[in-house]
């Protein structure tokens, strides 16, 4: 329990903090978001890391990685030194965090960043998959009540609902998480025949175990079974594994050796944990663009619009060096870059679309023609936007578009503080042209560096008319907000996936130095192999489709007619980790109740191809093989196929292998 | 349940998933741990899931303006950075953390040991629970609820049906007088006379010939005694009284603390490489752990020496490396000095282990350590003698304690070889001391 005291902060903190955050979501407003209302929390350290660790939601069910996670992010704050977090969940009105400890920078950079995010939840239509208000805090907090309850019957064993959870969760991204969540219905009956039924009913008439193997024997059981049509299901493959193992999963008893039917409990955990991963997979789908489009308002706001003030800047310019500057494949870093690229290439095309009609520019004498030097100092955002606060207020014209005119009345009759927030006197257009991305100082050169093809490309499909006299008169028709406006469609439409591949360009790769790396089998390291886009692309699509997870899915429930679940792995050419399929197989069998197996195509590099290849300093050919693996519940057992048993596994149509062809041996 | 469960459950997951005892204590990474707290690593924390082999999955990176060219080596490629984002895995690498006690008390159980250390004649006064009593002191300390019991009881004898009474001032010819006597000899109520004379006065003339005579008054007024008045109309004012008040104050107990101060001693002369300091910081570290553990209080003194011996810090001791001569009997008087000075054998329980290779200047051994081995008392004296490559000549400073202290009970001499013979020579010294205590 918390004492008075700290209550006593957290009270004043949250009160130091209310104009924050009013003013937050003002701006945002004007800037053209359209967020969920976002209710603000104080907590302290400890809350802090409990949040973070249980997902940024208060109650969760009881399971040990929230301890794990606590634990870890303990450790990490002893270590690592504090950091603000940004906290905040999905849900209408949003929820979100901010410590007591933090320093007002850091607080103000969260509370920017939490309104954007709170936009991009409400917006994107992938969040609306799970549901358009998805009530989430009391959703998981139903489910939570579920969860304890079960632990807390006497009837059920703790540990055995614990280990069930782990089960369940080992798939917890093998859902279909590009279609909208349905319960599976509880009522909703298996029609297949399926022997084990029979054996249910044996067991209901409740004959004696010997009349039952002498009578009713396996044979007797089998041939029922083949009395009837070999029955096959499901008719296309289910990659929502989980949802079929709800429906037609058992689990193993191991008292009596078999299959038996799932308890209650069993196939109402199973729901409620398919149900979070429903709730949690849009999120997973646009981590990129979800942070980048964070950090682009937050910065746009914090640094552009003096959100900081000058002594909490150098601590805010910290925090983002920190956020941004973090190792390895950086989504808030690689997400903020593509957003401010979708912002810059959507801009310039909007200004080359008039340059070019300007009499006497062509695309092919574009770049001798025009002075861009000129075009960016016609650009340049007039001084009522860039300065309004330095405006005569009288001589203002409330009918300026880029005017908010209940503003400007209010400033004038000093009802508004417009020194500290200069905005207010501005509309969306004024705001647009005040922060204008093409004349900010990282994108100088930005315009003078397009393309010959592009230009081509814009050239072709314009229309001859608007024709202008002179470069002045086209830029004065320059509509400021097509950046913006641009930005905002396709946060709404797309996810990481469609993203990277719509904006990721050549010209985008080179100037933020990304590359590929491929691990070779002949020096046994890892070596970069290209900066091409078109391969950036390749490893970006891996590491983003599909959660960065190989695709599974359910081929047969009644493999072999034996009542066997039947895996495939969609093989896209890259292997899957055959120690963790393992593991994750014996999990599998714990919800099936009876025989997994797993079909897949493994790579085999022969022991004197690596070392020729070495030798040579070229990579080796794997061969591909088909290989299925099963697991009874005690053993594993391998089998290698022929390569036209999992042909139709294979993509033939993607490719993510980067090497360059000549390395090949 | 909430977070403490959901750790509690954590711990109990990540105890059946850390690296065993020994096994750590031979092989593992002790550089997580820091002296208060011991860090085993755990094997696996994560659930398995369906993943991408990660060596064929390749990657994508960001160079700095330096983009590697094709071919370029890269390097292991790092975890992408999942700060800031709840729910998804981080590291690899976990450790399952245990406390100086747990440890002494697994290895104990690892290694059939037993060790019972001895309380010294160190006598504190501690405080023990709240249950003692005075008549004053602080307010936090005071027995409310043996204040509110008196109180009650107080109010309980000063308490008599007030209305029966006034009832008896209405009888035909009694005044006050009469009710008073009638009060206190035939009802024992507890009246006062004041209280009786302000009664009667309040009772208007026409009522105070209400009742003929004393018994016509009993027969038609009931009587409701202390319990259920105070049922009907609860007690609204308790009498607190200064003399009721008690103030609970802590026991005194005392108590024999069991001190301990563990000397490390270590030859960092040239001839100690690399696999030889390893091979001491794999056996002192434990130990000291161990002791640290099994004892209230636990402190540590680092000798380094050569030919000359100086007192260092924990962090530097196990890295230190000097190019001088070795001898070892320049650490034991140093030893000596500050345990004289600081840890009087009455009230500590000292330990001395010295760790190197054997080698020694000549003649030290035999003229100069085993005097001064006999000489500080200790509960037990060791040698640790680490030599990766088996024996080398003039290497004998071992051999030659170990012969001559070959029948007392407290010295001990091991031989660590490598770090598969670590836990064994953490057993020989450990179990020296037990043995001769039995």
């Amino acid at each position: 329990m918390r004492d008075r005291q700290s209550d006593i902060e957290m009270q004043r903190e949250a009160e130091r903090l209310e104009e924050a955050t009013d003013e937050a979501a003002n701006l945002a407003g004007k800037l053209g978001l359209d967020q969920f209302p976002v209710n603000y929390w104080v907590v302290d350290y400890d809350d802090m890391n409990e949040l973070i660790a249980y997902g940024g939601f208060q109650t969760r069910y009881p399971h040990w990685r929230w301890g794990m996670q606590y634990d870890r992010q303990q450790k990490q704050g002893q270590f690592l030194g504090g950091k603000a977090f940004e906290i905040v969940n999905n849900d209408n009105p949003a929820h979100a965090f901010l410590q007591v400890s933090n320093s007002l920078a850091d607080q103000k950079a969260v509370i920017t960043h939490v309104e954007a995010h709170s936009d991009f939840f409400a917006n994107n239509q992938w969040f609306g998959l799970f549901a358009e208000n998805p009530d989430a805090t009391a959703m998981l907090a139903r489910h939570a009540d579920t969860i304890r309850e079960y632990m807390q019957d006497p009837e059920i064993e703790r540990a055995a609902v614990e280990k069930w959870i782990d089960h369940i969760l080992c798939l917890e991204d093998n859902i279909d998480q590009h279609q909208p969540y349905e319960p599976v219905d509880a009522h909703q009956e298996v029609s297949e025949f399926d022997p084990e039924d029979i054996d249910d009913q044996l067991a209901d008439l409740s004959v004696s175990e010997e009349v039952r193997q002498q009578v009713f024997d396996d044979e007797w059981l089998e041939s029922q079974a083949d009395d009837d049509e070999v029955a096959s299901f499901p008719a296309e493959p289910e990659p929502d594994i989980l949802a079929f193992l709800r429906k037609h999963g058992r689990q193993y008893d191991d008292e009596a050796g078999k299959a038996v039917e799932m308890e209650e409990w069993q196939r109402e955990i199973l729901e409620v944990l398919r149900a979070e991963a429903y709730y949690f997979a849009p999120q997973k789908m646009t981590k990129v663009m979800n942070e980048g489009w964070a950090s682009y308002w937050e910065s746009l706001m914090m640094a552009d619009e003096n959100f900081a003030s000058a002594d909490e800047f150098l601590t805010y310019a910290d925090h983002m060096s920190q956020v941004l500057g973090s190792p390895g494949l950086n989504p808030y870093k690689l997400g903020l870059e593509l957003w401010q690229y979708v912002e810059n290439t959507t801009n310039r095309r909007h200004v080359v679309e008039h340059l070019l009609r300007v009499d006497g520019i062509t695309w092919r004498n574009f770049h001798d023609t025009v002075d861009f030097d000129l075009v960016q100092e016609v650009l340049e955002p007039a001084d009522l936007v860039a300065a309004p606060t330095e405006q005569e207020l009288s001589t203002v014209d409330p009918e300026d578009p880029r005017v908010d005119a209940d503003a400007l009345a209010a400033a004038q009759a000093g009802e508004l503080d417009l020194e500290t927030y200069p905005w207010k006197l501005l509309s969306y257009e004024g705001l647009a042209e005040r922060h204008y991305s093409l004349t900010k100082a990282q994108s100088r050169g930005f315009l003078s560096r397009v393309g010959q093809e592009e230009l081509e490309r814009v050239s072709r499909y314009m229309f001859e008319r608007d024709r202008y006299d002179s470069v002045e008169e086209a830029l004065a028709a320059v509509d400021y907000t097509v950046g913006w406006d641009r930005m905002r469609e396709v946060r709404e439409s797309h996810n990481d996936v469609t993203f990277i591949d719509e904006f990721l360009s050549q010209e985008f790769v080179d100037e933020h130095d990304y590359f590929t790396y491929e691990y070779m089998h002949a020096s046994d390291d890892y070596r970069a192999t290209s900066t091409d886009a078109a391969d950036v692309k390749k490893k970006m699509m891996l590491q983003f489709t599909n959660f960065g997870k190989p695709t599974i899915a359910v081929a047969d429930g009644n493999y072999d007619n034996r009542n066997e679940l039947l895996l495939e792995h969609q093989y896209n050419g890259v292997a899957l980790d055959i120690g963790q399929a393992q593991d994750t197989l014996e999990r599998v069998f714990e919800l099936w109740g009876r025989p997994v197996n797993l079909r897949t195509v493994v790579k085999r590099y022969d022991e004197h191809d690596v070392e020729v290849a070495r030798r040579r300093d070229s990579e080796p050919t794997p061969e591909e093989k088909g290989l299925e693996i099963r697991y009874d519940g005690m053993d594993f057992s391998e089998e290698e196929l022929d390569l036209e048993a999992v042909e139709h596994l294979a993509a033939t149509d993607v490719d993510y292998d980067t090497k360059p062809e000549e390395w090949l041996a | 349940m909430g977070l403490r469960d959901d750790l509690e459950r954590y711990r109990e997951v990540g105890e059946n998933r850390r690296q065993d005892l020994a096994e750590f204590i031979q092989y593992g990474d002790m550089g997580g741990s820091q002296q208060g707290s011991v860090r085993i690593p755990i094997k696996i924390v994560d659930l398995p899931e369906f993943e991408y082999d990660q060596r064929d999955m390749g990657g994508v990176g960001q160079g700095d303006g330096d983009t590697p060219q094709p071919g370029e080596p890269v390097g292991e490629p790092e975890d992408g950075d999942e700060d800031g984002d709840p729910g998804e895995e981080g590291g690899e690498h976990e450790y399952y953390e245990m406390d100086p006690e747990e440890f002494a008390e697994e290895l104990d159980e690892e290694l059939g040991l037993d060790l019972d250390p001895k309380g010294k004649q160190v006598i504190e006064e501690k405080e023990g629970d709240f249950t003692d009593i005075t008549r004053t002191g602080p307010t936090s300390t005071l027995d409310f609820e043996r204040l509110f019991k008196q109180g009650l009881k107080r109010k309980l004898a000063m308490d008599f049906d007030r209305e029966y009474v006034r009832e008896a001032l209405k009888i035909d010819g009694w005044g006050p007088e009469t009710v008073f006597e009638w009060a206190r000899t035939d009802e024992n109520l507890p009246v006062s006379r004041p209280w009786v004379e302000e009664a009667y006065a309040e009772i208007p003339d026409g009522e105070r010939t209400a009742w003929e005579s004393l018994e016509e008054m009993e027969e038609s007024t009931d009587r409701v005694d202390t319990a259920q008045r105070i049922r009907r109309e609860g007690v609204d004012q308790i009498p607190f009284r200064r003399e009721d008040e008690r103030f609970r104050y802590p026991e005194v107990v005392e108590e024999r603390e069991k001190n301990v101060v563990v000397v490390n001693i270590r030859d960092v002369s040239g001839s100690m490489r690399q696999k030889k300091r390893e091979l001491v910081e794999r056996t002192f570290t434990p130990l000291d752990w161990y002791l640290q553990g099994k004892y209230d209080n636990a402190e540590f003194v680092y000798i380094a020496h050569d030919a000359e011996a100086w007192q260092v810090e924990r962090e530097d001791f196990f890295g230190i490396r000097s190019g001088g001569g070795t001898r070892i009997s320049s650490a034991y008087d140093l030893a000596a000095e500050v345990l004289e000075e600081e840890y009087p054998w009455s009230e500590w329980n000292r330990y001395v282990f010295a760790a190197g290779d054997s080698e020694n200047s000549s003649n030290d051994t035999e003229d100069q350590v085993i005097p001064m081995m006999e000489e500080i008392p200790a509960n037990l004296h060791a040698y640790v003698e680490t030599q990766p490559s088996g024996n080398a000549i003039n290497a004998t400073h071992a051999e030659e304690v170990e012969r001559h202290f070959r029948n007392s009970g407290n010295v001990a001499v091991a031989y660590v070889s490598g770090p598969e013979d670590v836990t064994t020579a953490i057993y020989d010294i450990l179990s020296t001391e037990e043995e001769a205590d039995q």
